[in-house]
């Protein structure tokens, strides 16, 4: 499929954010810092987020690169730039969106540059930011 | 207004701008690769390539450094007190399976900074290159936190 610019992403769904992985991915990056591990700690904070622990920044990024991946393929990732403005909680579901905003030709590739975001149905956007792709000779994975 | 007795003079935040953590190397394992992949819903990528999550922690562990010392140098009131401003991660080739990069960090900037309601937080940006064993850049990493100062 040949993009264009608005076309949307094809979204990917997070069903449920597992306070397990977070764990692991705590143990493996050697982050100290509770909120990711213990929801008494996260309890104890005057941010009304309740007994739920708070997903790692790179994790929730990580769902939208699984996004792009979908998209445009393993390895299509040349950059991304993330903000975070508001934590992702275990048990939510979140899905992650984008949109073509411009396409070019750099070094001989074909960039398609996206606003891309992570999204929860009441919380509204919970990770926002920026990505280049880039789009091989045979095309996407269908958008709407 | 928040507690300001503990907030560590501008002077001395000021002054981690140029820091260069001692750099190193890192091999990301398939057991490594494996977990953070099944970590984000996805399956594993083909031909060794790790998933791009793998640029948070291979090149603060590579540049010879880690979260905690990240907290300490900006002398972090505690673990909780960290608030994530974005990271911006640039690939300019595949990412391998047991394959060994060379890491370099250094603080980009570091800056006191002010809320709307005069709250103090200091702006920390480190920036972390990563190269093949041929010395070829393969990845960048910025990471910019802010560390919050008696608000939490």
């Amino acid at each position: 499929m040949k993009p264009a610019v608005g076309d949307n992403i094809p979204e990917w769904v997070m069903e449920s954010v597992s306070a397990e992985r977070m764990r692991t991915m705590a143990a493996i990056l050697r982050d100290p810092n509770p909120i990711h591990w213990d929801r008494e700690a996260v309890a104890a904070l005057p941010l009304g987020l309740g007994r739920r622990t708070i997903n790692q920044g790179p994790l929730g990024l990580g769902y939208m690169v699984n996004m792009l991946h979908a998209w445009a393929g393993p390895g299509s990732i040349r950059r991304m730039v993330t903000r975070f403005p508001q934590v992702v909680l275990d048990g939510e579901q979140v899905v992650s969106r984008g949109i073509i905003r411009a396409l070019r030709e750099e070094y001989g590739e074909q960039l398609a540059d996206c606003d891309i975001w992570l999204e929860h149905a009441e919380r509204g956007i919970l990770l926002e930011g920026s990505a280049t792709v880039v789009i091989a000779a045979g095309g996407l994975a269908k958008g709407d | 207004m928040a507690d300001r007795r503990n907030v560590p003079p501008r002077e001395q935040i000021e002054a981690l701008a140029g820091h260069r953590f001692a750099g190193g190397e890192y091999t990301v394992a398939h057991w490594e690769n494996f977990l953070l992949t099944e970590c984000t819903g996805a399956t594993l990528m083909p031909d060794g390539m790790v998933h791009p999550i793998v640029l948070f922690h291979l090149p603060i562990v590579g540049a010879g450094t880690s979260i905690t010392d990240m907290f300490a140098l900006g002398q972090a009131e505690s673990d909780l007190s960290i608030m994530i401003e974005s990271y911006d991660w640039e690939f300019l080739a595949p990412l391998r399976e047991e394959q060994a990069y060379r890491v370099e960090g250094s603080i980009q900037s570091s800056e006191r900074c002010h809320t709307d309601s005069d709250d103090i937080y200091d702006r920390i940006q480190f920036r972390f290159e990563i190269f093949s064993a041929d010395r070829s850049p393969v990845a960048r990493s910025i990471i910019t936190w802010h560390y919050t100062r008696g608000m939490l």
